[in-house]
């Protein structure tokens, strides 16, 4: 068996793209992801990794970068934070339309202004509807296994789409955890060599990217939302994989905790999850029926899979780590889904939500009592008052 | 419990509006009709054979290639798949051969009242 090591998630990221053997990697910096470029530069600058390391002017030329690569037929990897993130904006669409499945690893932070270097998921929250596949990690451990599904994910033939791996800036990215990495074997087994389809070639020569009439829009439109219809079953299979040869326990899209016979639940991603699920075993010794569901993939959205893992609950409380201002709920993004998700079951659980862990603070343990009592005063109610609470506020 | 929950639909691209996959298409050898760009033109320019001299000038100015010389016939052709209409030949055009007509003029032009686009 492999050892375990103590590692960050930027580490963890950049040992991942290590272990799939990128070949085109494209920097530019930004904290906090930035640590996961100096770890490759360093990776590379050593011999251990073979790839060609290219400094982006900025976010939009990495992400141009890394389109030009994958569209040659490189393995391509990048990242960002932050503003970084948004800075890229009008790349996500070209290069999930164009079907270029190269990796973005993202370290959250908040967006300006005036400049915040806390954690907080509305950077690639803010992305999400670009057609790209989009999920959080949970634990450096987990960065680093998302960075070898995702990528299986991506290039499937079935899928061809860019992914965004996730995690929270600096409660993953920069604290250390303890991190088994895949032997050479298994990642081989696991993550077959990236087989582009019509690569740029000087002996087969073809177009990329060009302009098509308003009437050729809507079936290209379709043909991507089509694939979408096929990505759960590639995750399934994914991860199924996975877990057999990383022995690993992954479910696909959430991951259920103590929530068979639970009254109410926690509905979170990312690194607050760990205070979630430590917060959930002290509620229970308290009496408190408690239990938390994880989403791992935001693109695609599970509807089914948490119409099933929460159908049964009578009050949800999501805990949301990005900003929809002014939105259905006025708090943030993931409730809007959730609660349409939950729509057409006949007994619909009471939800609502929680602003927390915005602009990089902690959620407290105290602060899911707090949301615990909330949620079970509305069971008690049989009604939900608010859709949103601000944690502290 | 998850049973009878609505499904995802269906979608079914029409075979004759199918897109090639990530809009990849073999590089074009002359021209490539499966992407067009000429829909947004509003003007085109006409030629006068009596006023041409040949010269190649607006083969040369155009950013597009849609002007090509036909050794045989001795005449310029023009490609109205590709002309954005921008006019830079007929400015460039030395002695005038070249004047812009409104799409609206012709029977097939690209800016038509019943279909726009």
């Amino acid at each position: 068996m492999a050892k375990e090591q103590m590692m960050t998630g930027c580490r963890a990221a950049a040992e991942g793209a290590k272990a799939a053997e990128v070949e085109v990697i494209c920097s530019y910096p930004i904290r906090p992801y930035t640590a996961i470029m100096m770890e490759l530069a360093k990776m590379v600058a050593n011999g251990e990794l073979n790839a060609e390391f290219v400094h982006g002017e900025g976010e939009h030329a990495q992400l141009s970068v890394t389109l030009g690569a994958c569209a040659s037929g490189a393995r391509a990897f990048t990242g960002s934070s932050g503003v970084g993130v948004t800075y890229a904006m009008e790349v996500y669409s070209p290069m999930a339309g164009g079907r270029y499945p190269a990796q973005m690893s993202i370290a959250d932070r908040t967006l300006d202004p005036p400049g915040d270097f806390g954690s907080e998921h509305t950077d690639a929250m803010s992305t999400r509807d670009q057609g790209w596949l989009l999920g959080w990690a949970s634990s450096p451990q987990e960065v680093y296994d998302n960075t070898l599904i995702a990528y299986r994910v991506g290039e499937d033939h079935r899928v061809m789409l860019p992914q965004m791996v996730c995690q929270d800036g600096y409660f993953i990215s920069h604290i250390p955890d303890k991190i088994v990495l895949g032997e050479r074997s298994q990642v081989k087994e696991f993550l077959p060599p990236y087989r582009p389809i019509g690569p740029l070639s000087t002996t087969k020569p073809v177009s990329h990217g060009p302009q098509i009439r308003p009437d050729q829009g809507a079936p290209m439109d379709a043909m991507r939302a089509q694939t979408f219809l096929a990505v759960p079953k590639v995750i399934e299979e994914a991860t199924a994989d996975f877990n057999r040869i990383f022995g690993r326990k992954y479910d696909p899209f959430v991951e259920q905790y103590k929530l068979k016979d639970a009254e109410i639940a926690f509905f979170i991603m990312g690194a607050h999850a760990n205070t979630c699920r430590a917060s959930v075993d002290r509620l229970r010794k308290k009496g408190v029926k408690a239990g938390m569901a994880r989403l791992r993939w935001v693109r695609p959205w599970p509807t089914h899979q948490l119409a099933k893992a929460l159908g049964h609950v009578k009050a949800i409380g999501v805990i949301e780590t990005s900003t929809s201002y002014g939105g259905a709920m006025r708090g943030g993004n993931l409730i809007h889904e959730l609660r349409a998700s939950l729509y057409d079951l006949d007994k619909r659980p009471l939800v609502t939500s929680f602003m927390g862990g915005l602009g990089g603070e902690t959620i407290w343990p105290a602060d899911f009592d707090y949301m615990a009592k909330i949620l079970t005063k509305m069971v008690k109610e049989k009604r939900t008052r608010n859709y949103v609470y601000w944690l502290g506020m | 419990m998850a049973k009878g929950l609505p499904g995802y639909g269906t979608i079914k691209v029409p075979k004759d509006r199918e897109v090639p996959f990530g809009a990849v298409t073999p590089a074009p050898v002359c021209t490539q009709n499966l992407f067009q760009t000429s829909n947004w033109r509003i003007v085109r320019p006409v030629k006068d054979d009596e006023k041409c001299t040949r010269c190649l000038i607006c083969y040369l100015s155009c950013p597009d290639a849609c002007w090509i010389y036909k050794e045989k016939e001795n005449e310029m052709e023009w490609v109205a798949g590709f002309c954005k209409g921008c006019q830079i030949c007929i400015h460039e055009c030395p002695t005038g051969a070249l004047t812009a007509v409104p799409e609206l003029d012709f029977p097939d032009g690209v800016i038509r009242l019943e279909k726009p686009f």
